[in-house]
């Protein structure tokens, strides 16, 4: 069962991350790819992920796709303008990738060429609009192509922006815009999720709850200091904390699945989007937790 | 107005360095509010200069740097006092330095300043950017506030995920313009607009270099 598939089938689909590395050496990232291909239901492959130069998506997602993996492609809008983009999204297409989450990508002074141009020329939603052309056989300007594209297209959202008005409108704006399924960003508070998801499920559209595993108390502090519309509750830093240093993890990874349970027995989203950030091996460890292994 | 500010001195002595008298040109519009092109700057300049050796012919700070012709004719009563000199250092913006690059023929120019943005003085040598100038404007769609120049990815259909506490994900003591923008339409009883997707923006507009002639001739005034 494909992921668009699995999603619209109903059942709780769960998605993970591939990170590109910078340079060729690729044995660490098949080796995760191995670990999450028959356990997942796709992967994303991420785009020059927190504007840091690596392997591009397209390149990862075809390795991904034939070694049994199905990939999403993530692109983000900051280093291709209007031609590069779609002419990629024609080149996905006929490798085989269908599936494309569309952003507008960090910006490139949270990378590692901070004197690169950045690019914007047009963005997620734009982008969206894009993709929903070139799936009715039209680029952005209404010129016909010669043959269409059948993109199962999605986006981000952040259910815990603070103002939190111009995210849902965006939100909303994206729906419109053609979005089939939507990633959020990591969410620790179920109960605030909760009252986010009453608001998405007025729109046609699946979202999947991103997980960030938090491996200590120092990092969710650092999280909830540092990365925008992320929000550990405090009794979450401080389990962690009465967990001690050597079980910091394990817990972390505990409530990790647990609060994927809750949202799969109480149907609260269509499934899960766990960043692993490196700890690919562990992203069984919690589907297993959480009752989906 | 253009915002400038000027260059490191010892990497302006650098660039010049195989030259040894120079004729100043400043700037009495915007190079002067920025203080970078006023009198006591080309002073100040011509001081710097001497102390490492240079000659300086003359100094002039011509009413509008970056009209062409006129500061043409003011240069006029300094004609011996150019021609003395192995080069131009113009302490105004690009515009003013490309001035001289089209007055002076044959005299190799140089700038003392690096112009950063189109700006807006906020208080007496405050500046910040407002606009981009990006051949179609589209305030009219966002309260009144640039999206394009605010928002450091230019984002013309709302607050990106990096958005934190209404700040800025690339400057945090920078509000977000689309919460900006979202703010003052709810104040205003517009925030229907921001429900409107603006299309992706037409670059072509804003294509380099611009040209543009509003002048009309004499016959068509008659006409």
């Amino acid at each position: 069962m494909s992921f668009k598939e699995a999603l619209e089938s109903g059942k709780f689909v769960v998605t993970a991350e591939v990170g590109p590395p910078k340079g060729t050496d690729i044995s660490e990232m098949l080796h995760h790819i191995d670990l999450l291909k028959g356990k997942i239901d796709a992967a994303n492959v991420t785009d020059n992920q927190s504007a840091v130069m690596r392997i591009n998506s397209l390149s990862v997602c075809k390795i991904a796709m034939d070694k049994g993996l199905e990939p999403i492609l993530q692109m983000t809008c900051r280093d291709r303008n209007r031609i590069g983009l779609q002419s990629d999204l024609l080149g996905a297409s006929i490798l085989g990738i269908h599936n494309v989450l569309c952003m507008t990508g960090d910006h490139v002074s949270a990378g590692d060429h901070k004197e690169a141009k950045p690019v914007y020329d047009i963005e997620s939603v734009q982008l969206l609009r894009i993709v929903d052309s070139l799936n009715r056989g039209k680029d952005m300007m209404g010129s016909d192509l010669k043959g269409s594209t059948k993109f199962f297209q999605g986006a981000v959202v952040t259910p815990e922006a603070n103002p939190i008005e111009p995210q849902l409108m965006k939100f909303e704006k994206k729906v419109n815009a053609g979005a089939n399924f939507f990633q959020t960003q990591a969410i620790y508070d179920i109960e605030k999720f909760r009252t986010f998801m009453a608001h998405a499920r007025k729109f046609p559209v699946k979202v999947l709850a991103g997980f960030v595993v938090l491996k200590s108390s120092g990092m969710a502090n650092f999280l909830n200091k540092f990365v925008p519309g992320i929000n550990v509750p405090q009794d979450l830093i401080d389990e962690l904390k009465a967990a001690g240093k050597e079980k910091a993890l394990d817990t972390g990874l505990n409530i990790t699945a647990r609060h994927i349970k809750q949202l799969n027995e109480e149907k609260i989203c269509d499934g899960v989007h766990i960043m692993a950030i490196g700890m690919e091996d562990k992203v069984p460890i919690i589907m297993e937790r959480a009752g989906l292994l | 107005m253009i915002i400038t500010k000027q260059k490191d001195p010892n990497s302006i002595l650098e660039t010049i360095s195989k030259y040894k008298s120079f004729f100043l040109i400043g700037c009495s519009e915007c190079a002067s509010l920025c203080g970078t092109g006023n009198e006591d700057a080309l002073k100040d300049m011509a001081g710097f200069l001497k102390s490492n050796g240079k000659e300086v012919t003359g100094m002039m700070v011509p009413k509008t740097g970056c009209q062409t012709l006129g500061t043409k004719i003011e240069l006029k009563k300094d004609k011996d006092a150019c021609e003395a000199a192995d080069a131009i250092i113009v302490m105004s913006c690009g515009a003013g330095t490309q001035s001289a690059t089209e007055i002076f023929k044959d005299k190799p120019v140089y700038p003392a300043n690096d112009s950063l943005f189109l700006g807006n003085m906020t208080r007496f040598q405050m500046f910040d950017e407002r606009c981009s100038l990006c051949g179609e404007c589209i305030i009219g769609k966002t309260a009144g506030i640039c999206p394009i120049t605010n928002c450091p990815k230019g984002l013309l259909v709302g607050p990106c995920g990096g958005m934190s506490d209404g700040k800025c994900e690339v400057s945090p003591d920078t509000p977000c313009a689309w919460v900006r923008i979202y703010e003052r339409q709810k104040a205003l009883g517009n925030l229907e607009e921001m429900k409107e997707v603006i299309e992706p923006k037409d670059w072509s507009k804003g294509q380099k270099p611009g040209t543009l002639a509003t002048r009309k001739d004499k016959k068509e005034l008659t006409e």
